[in-house]
Formats: C-alpha cells, structure tokens, sequence
C-alpha cells in the first residue's frame, strides 16, 4: 500500500514538473506595422473580480482600471503620473492657489449621445460626495468650500465650491491653499457621468461616461466588454474595437492562456513564472514592470511596549537587512529606507534614511535598557511581542525573516496568522498590536498621501486609525499642513524631506520595500504602457498582428468546441 | 406516515433556522468590519463610518437579527417593482417573499445573485455526482466481477489515486492535459450557449467526478462481493440465469442502497458549492461566490448561501429516505 501510494506522489510531482517547464514561444509574432492600426480585440484576465463600474464608488484596483476607460476626467495622469488636461483642453489656479479653473473642449459628449458641458461635470461631482453615495474618497475633497455643510453636515443642497461659469468653464473654490488638490482631483471619484445616473446614486444604474470605451457587456463574477466609443474627444482614438475581461481566472490558467495566444496580456505571474518570463530571451523584451508608489514596512505601535521606547524602534530600523529582505521576493520587491520614493522625488543618495547597521541596532537596544547579547543569546526584550499576518499574502513568507532579524537584536516576536479582514481591523485599533506588517499604495502621486495618511495625528482614531502606528508629533504636523498649503515644488519637496527625515529617525515605521508588477504582453500588443499610476494601462494600445493569423477567434479554440460549434 | 412526514419537514426548517441563525452570529462576532472591506484598506475613517451607517452596521446585532429575520421570509406585493425601496430586493412566489437584503460589495439583491448562480451549481452537481456514479458504478462492477485479479487490483489502485489526490491536482492536471496540451476543451469558464456550458463543464464535471468516483468504486465493490455470497443470488445462480444478469438484477440493485445515501449527501454538499473546483475552473456558482463572499465579510451573501447549502443538505437528507422507502421494503413497514 505505502509504495502504490508512493507512487503518485511521484506521479503527481512530476506532472506538476511538467507544468513548469521553459515557456513556449510567443503563439503569435508582431505583423511588423509602423503606424497604430484600427481594429482588433484586446482579451486580458484576473484573478480578482469588479465590484461596481460607478467611480464615485470604485475603490479596488482592478476596478480603477476598467473605470479609467471608460469614464474620462477633466484631468488625468500621464504614464509618468503627471496631471494633464484631458476633458479640459486647459485648467488654471489662481495666484492664492484657492480656486481651479476648467476650461472643457469643444463637441465633448458622453457616451449616450447627450452633450458633456461644465453642469453636467458639477452633477457628478455633487452626486460623488452626496452624502448618500457610498464612496470611500469623499474625504479627499473635504477643502472644497461647502463640502462640510454638504456631505457632513447636510445643511446644503449642493456643493457650493464647485461653480459652473459657462457652459465649459468649471470653477472650484477651496477654503485653503491645497497643493494636492489637483492630483486628487485627477482621480476617478468625480468624473463626469451621463445624465442617466442622475443628481443621486442609484445601484441600479448603467454605467455610463465619457472615456474612449463604453461598456458592451458585463457578467457579474465572469467579466465584461467594453467596445470603441467613437465620439471620444480625441481624433481617430483608441485604436482597438474592444477590450474583454475575464475575471476570477487562477493564475496557472491565466499562464496557459496567455501561452495559447488567449491572453495578450498577464500581469498576474507568480514567482517562479515572473522569472520564466524574465530569463527566456523570447518573452524578456515583452515584459515591463509598473512603478505605482507603494512602500511597505514594520508598523511599531509607539503607545505600545516596547515600540513607546524611540530608542527600541531605532534598533528595529537598524536591524532590518533590506537586502536580504528583496530576496523574499525579489522579482517583485525593491529595497527601500524612506516614505518617499524615487519616483516622487525620493532619490537623493545623501538623504539620512534607515539603514541596515546591526552594531547600530545593537546599541540602540542597549541604551532603550534591553542590551543583548548575541554570543549567548540573553539580554533583550523580555517577553515575545504578537505579529499578525494573514494568510496568501506577502507578508506570510516575510514574517520568517523579520523573525529571524529582530531575533538578532533580542526581539522575539510570535507569528499569529489570521484573516485578511481581522488583520485590517486589529492592525487598525488602538491598544491592540504593538508590531505588525504593513504597506501603502499611493491613492493619488503625491508625498502627501503617505504622509498624512500613516504619519500624521489628524490619522489617529481608536478603530480605523490610518495611522496604525499611533505616531504623533506637532513638529511633523506642522510641516504637512505647511507642505499642502505650499504652492512652490521647490520649496515643497524641502518641506516633505524634512518630514521624511523625522520619520525615518523616530521610527514610527522600519521601511523595507516598494512592490512592483511585472507583466509580460504578446508581440503583437503595441503602445502598452508601464504607467506609475494605473495598472494596465491599455488606453492607447493597438494590435498589431499579421493578417493570417487576425482571425483568431475570442474564445479557446478547443477541438470539442471548435466540433459542436461546426454542428449547430 | 403523514405524521411521521411533518416531523421530518418540520426538523429540516429547525435545522436550517438553527444553521442560519449560528452563522449570523458568528459572522457578526468575527474581528472583522464589513465596512472597512467595502471601503478598502486605505480608505479614510469618516468614509469607513459613513458606509458603515449606511449598510445599517451602525445598529445593535441583535436589532439587526431581527430585521434579518423578519425580512427572510414576509409577505407583499405579488408584482415587484425593482426600485421598490421596501421589496426591491426581495423574490416572491406571489405575495410570499424572501428578502436576504443587498449585497455589501455588489449592491445587487442577494436573490438576484443567488438566482444566477443557484442553476449553475446544481448543474455542476447533478453532472458530477452522474459522472462519479457511473464511474463508480462501473469500476466497482467490474473489481467485483473479477476480485483477486490484476483488474481488480488496478482498478482499486486507481481508485486509491483518486481518494489520494485532492480535487485541485486532480483539477491542474486534467486541465494541463485536456486542454492546455492537447487542446481537447476549454481551460476554464462558462460559456455564453448551451452547447458552451456543456463543454465547458466536462472539465469541472471530471475533476469531481474522479475524486468521489473513488469512493464509490470501493463501496460498490465491497458490497457486491458481500452480495454475491448471499442466499438469494445463489438460488438466481442455481436457477442458471446468465452471470450478468445475476451481478445486474440480483446483486448490483442491494449494493446500490448505501450507495444511495451518499449520492443524496454528495448531491446536497455540492449544491452548496464545490468551492476549489468552481474556483479553478472559474465555474461561476455558489462555490466561488461562497468564497469571495467569506473573503470580503459579505454578511448577507454568506447568510445567503449558508441557507442555500443547509436547504440542499436538508432536502437530500429526505429524499434519501424517500428513496430508502422505494428501494427497501423493510423501511416502509
């Protein structure tokens, strides 16, 4: 019985070896077109699902990307994550910095048909931050004059701030200087809508915009359609004719198609695929990593033991090997010591951030009045200290290794595993967690949405504190209300350094990484861009597949199908 | 028997109040915050508490135990209008209605939801407890017919394969080679035609037809064998009726009757979902639903399908003994 049962296991494995081979060829070449071409169909997957195409309510990832094809801004980002016009031909900001000013193109119109004029933009921004719609960015605008008495208080009928001055001119008063404004205001959340969604939110509607894709098709929990909206505001733009999604697809059948050609695009790889891809000279040069801002790290508790000890929490920052961390992942990990990261400006080598210094940590535990010894292991932090993980993430491989790192300094810490949503409320309570992982993806490309968000008091609440570290300092508050006030980049990046500078020597955080997506596309999918703000940035993309193999249909092209199908 | 009928009927409404009732306890007892999971990670607290206070969270838990119920089943309108604030979300059979509220994350009705999926999975179920039927059926017929030989010892080795392996390698590898190698079926999904689903669902069908068939296998085969030695096959064998006929009529019908119970079981466990299969094969049913549900703390999907699962349970459990009573004379004295 033991050796039948040996056996398959032997068969299994080697089956799942069979699974792992090198990557076959691209299934399709590049037709070798040197201008954009019209026509053709996008096919892209996910493992994860949609749940509402309403951007005053799209708060996930996936959502953000499908949403942004199909509601166009006033504004938008550049690949490189810099505002520009894109509704708007222009916008301007007066001298005080307190009030924006659109200026729409000509002829625009939504989707439905029905014009796109500067009314119809502050419909959809009052029914974005109507207090009834359920959105989870309503607090981004809290400067915009009246949005207290609108969506707090309910004293207004309407967003006094957002005023419209002509049929393409939008105005927007804010109650102070905001320099972050305008990348907020970049965002989804109040994109112009089609007066089919009305001045409320409704679950009901169908939804409806302005971008370069309307919405063909979509089944809830298996994908959706989107096709060419031709009255887009730019000329003879986008290029293909639809974009199909299958969502829920596993990530080993995301490979499989992607190898058959039914796929163009898979930015889900898992670990040993990304390295596949990477190391096979035929799929290298069709791979691309996005750099949206995120950094992660170990959030200290500083009103817990021992992390209320500066001198502890400094030991924490020294004695994390950043280097060896990246290895955990390292197709996907990028080392770093600072809140800002290079692609906001984070880049200066003489900038005093956390570095890996183990004598240094060692030395910071002993003047906290925990020395360690690590000839003989005693000495240290007496008792072990919790450290909530949850399961399928990140953060179940690096526990082991901020484990093992702290272990060197006399931190003991004990791996609790719990779920995804336990772990966002513990970690998010006061009193409850001294140490724990944790990570932070940009909302919108600015150093103050780091800032604000972990480090700042006005982030401090007993249940769903942002700020999981507890941290306060009048001086770091200080210098964030100065940073989103001033107007001059200059001065500005001075200001957020400095505040860099201070949570990198208190500590409230040891920083590790920065996490990156790699992708891999067909030969044939042209114009695919790696933006630092959305993921699959398809906007622009065109197929440029040689003509005997254009025919290739939607679906898999399997024997069984391709038979009953030649049947019916 | 009218009587004894109404005890069981009765019994199956206590067991699924008394499931659904654990359930919504549990649930609302979790360290988690359904809010947070709508609002996302990053969200701002007065965005999380605004959400909050609109899915009615805000409320005691036992306040909203008492709406839950009082919602589940009441009675309305015969015609729905969808905007409907009061029964917009409710499914009716006339002015009977079933109201599980709205979906946290879909904002859909949740009998709506459940409606599109509910189909999906019974047909999964009934074409994978066929497959592991027959499979079973036929493997424990032929391991019977020829016990102590090589058949019967590969036979039961394969069958040791499937209960060995779980659903999900079972699943890889019939999808590595069906459809990624040889490119015999779809990899994955639903389809958008009839002739679709039924191609579609050969792969997902399979994987768990396979893994029960193992077990059927061994249950057909052992209890045939303790058949064959019986006193009434014998005197079928003595009359010289053909061997087949003997194994068919004679033996096969007894050995069928434990088999019954677990095909009712096994029809009611995958009506609430095969969760891993329904996930690899992107099959969009209850079992997927189910686990995105649990994963974002979708309190009344996860009552939804919870209901769902013990209804199904509950209702093989008595078609079981229905089908007991048809079987076995024994059981209807």
């Amino acid at each position: 019985m033991r050796s039948i049962r040996k056996k398959i296991e032997i068969a299994l494995v080697a089956s799942w070896a069979l699974a792992c081979r090198e990557p076959p060829a691209p299934p399709f070449p590049a037709g070798g077109a040197t201008a954009p071409v019209r026509g053709g169909e996008l096919h892209l997957a996910s493992a994860f699902d949609i749940k509402s195409l309403d951007p005053a309510v799209a708060s996930d990832v996936l959502t953000s990307e499908t949403v942004e094809l199909m509601f166009a801004g006033l504004v938008d980002f550049d690949e490189s994550g810099h505002v520009v016009p894109d509704l708007a031909e222009r916008f301007e900001r007066s001298e005080d910095g307190m009030t924006y000013r659109f200026f729409l193109r000509e002829g625009l119109k939504f989707h439905d048909g029905s014009p796109l004029t500067a009314a119809e933009c502050k419909r959809s921004i009052d029914r974005a931050l109507s207090p009834d719609t359920p959105s989870s960015f309503a607090a981004f605008y809290n400067r915009i004059v009246g949005f207290e008495e609108y969506n707090e208080k309910k004293t207004s009928s309407h967003l006094e701030g957002v005023v419209v001055e002509g049929e393409r001119v939008l105005a927007i008063r804010l109650r102070e200087p905001d320099a972050a404004f305008l990348p907020a205001f970049a965002m989804q959340a109040l994109r112009p809508v089609c007066p089919s969604a009305g001045d409320k939110y409704e679950d009901t509607w169908a939804p409806c915009g302005a971008g370069p894709f309307k919405l063909d098709s979509w089944d809830r929990g298996r994908g959706l359609r989107l096709v060419r909206f031709d009255g887009w505001w730019k000329p003879g733009q986008p290029s293909l004719d639809a974009i199909t999604y299958s969502f829920g697809m596993n990530l080993v059948t995301q490979r499989f198609k992607l190898e058959q050609g039914d796929i163009d695009i898979d930015r889900e790889l898992t670990t040993p695929d990304t390295f596949r891809y990477q190391g096979d000279p035929r799929w290298k040069p069709l791979g691309g990593y996005d750099v949206i801002p995120s950094i992660g790290g170990e959030e200290l508790n500083v009103e817990m033991a021992p992390f209320d000890n500066i001198e502890v929490r400094r030991a924490v920052a020294a004695a994390i090997d950043r280097e060896q961390f990246r290895m955990v992942k390292s197709s996907a990990l990028v080392a770093l010591n600072r809140v800002i990261v290079p692609v906001l400006g984070g880049d200066d080598p003489t900038f005093p951030a956390q570095k890996y210094d183990y004598a240094a940590a060692l030395e910071h535990m002993k003047r906290a009045g925990f020395p360690y010894d690590p000839a003989t292991g005693t000495g240290g932090w007496p008792k072990p200290v919790t450290y909530p993980i949850y399961k399928q993430g990140l953060f179940e491989s690096t526990a082991q290794v901020i484990q093992q790192q702290l272990a060197k300094i006399g931190l003991r810490i004990e791996i609790k595993i719990v779920s995804y949503p336990t772990y966002l409320m513990m970690t998010k309570r006061r009193g409850a967690v001294a140490i724990a992982p944790a990570s932070w993806s940009q909302d919108f490309p600015d150093a103050s949405d780091f800032f604000e968000s972990l480090f700042a008091t006005s982030a401090i609440n007993d249940e769903d504190s942002n700020n999981g570290a507890f941290y306060s300092n009048p001086k770091l508050d200080e210098l964030l209300v100065r940073g989103r006030k001033e107007l001059d980049p200059g001065v500005r990046k001075s200001i957020y350094d400095e505040a860099d500078a201070i949570v990198c020597d208190e500590a409230p955080w040891a920083m590790e990484y920065q996490y990156r997506f790699y992708g891999v596309h067909q030969p044939y999918v042209r114009e695919l861009r790696w933006s630092a703000v959305w993921s699959n940035y398809v906007r622009d993309v065109w197929i440029d597949k040689p003509a005997k193999h254009a025919r290739r249909a939607a679906t898999s092209r399997d024997a069984l199908g391709s038979l009953l199908g030649a049947l019916r | 028997m009218i009587k004894r009928a109404f005890r069981r009927i009765a019994w199956a409404v206590l067991v699924v109040w008394a499931t659904t009732t654990v359930t919504f306890f549990i649930n609302n007892v979790l360290p988690s915050d359904p809010a947070r999971m709508v609002a996302g990670a990053q969200a701002r607290p007065k965005d999380v508490e605004r959400i909050r206070q609109q899915l009615g969270l805000d409320k005691p838990v036992l306040e909203q135990y008492g709406r839950f119920m009082r919602r589940l089943v009441h009675f309305g309108p015969s015609h729905i209008e969808k905007k409907d604030p009061e029964h917009g979300t409710c499914a009716n059979a006339g002015p009977l209605h079933f109201d599980l509220g709205k979906s946290y994350q879909q904002r859909r009705a949740v009998t709506t939801i459940l409606g599109e999926r509910f189909p999906r999975t019974l047909m999964l179920a009934i074409a994978a407890v066929l497959v592991q039927t027959l499979i079973g059926v036929f493997t424990g017929l032929i391991a019977a017919v020829k016990r102590n030989t090589a058949i019967d010892h590969l036979t039961v080795g394969a069958s040791l394969v499937g209960i060995s392996a779980p659903t999900f390698i079972i699943g890889l590898l019939l999808q590595f080679v069906l459809a990624h190698r040889l490119r015999l079926l779809p990899l994955d999904g639903f389809g958008d035609t009839v002739l679709d689903h039924m191609v579609s669902i050969i792969l997902p069908a399979l994987t768990l037809g396979i893994y029960g068939a193992a077990y059927y296998t061994r249950i057909v085969r052992d209890e045939l064998i303790g058949s064959i030695k019986q006193d009434h096959v014998r005197t079928a064998r003595a009359k010289g009726l053909p061997m087949w006929r003997v194994w068919l009529k004679h033996a096969l019908r007894n050995a069928l009757v434990p088999l019954v119970t677990l095909i009712g079981l096994d029809l009611g466990a995958l009506v609430g979902g095969a969760i891993v299969t329904e996930t690899l094969f992107r099959w969009p049913g209850l079992g997927a639903l189910s686990v995105s549900a649990l994963l974002d703390r979708d309190g009344p999907v996860i009552m939804g399908t919870v209901i769902v699962s013990s209804a199904a349970i509950v209702l093989a459990n008595l078609l079981v003994d229905v089908s007991y009573a048809v079987l076995d004379p024994r059981v209807r004295r």
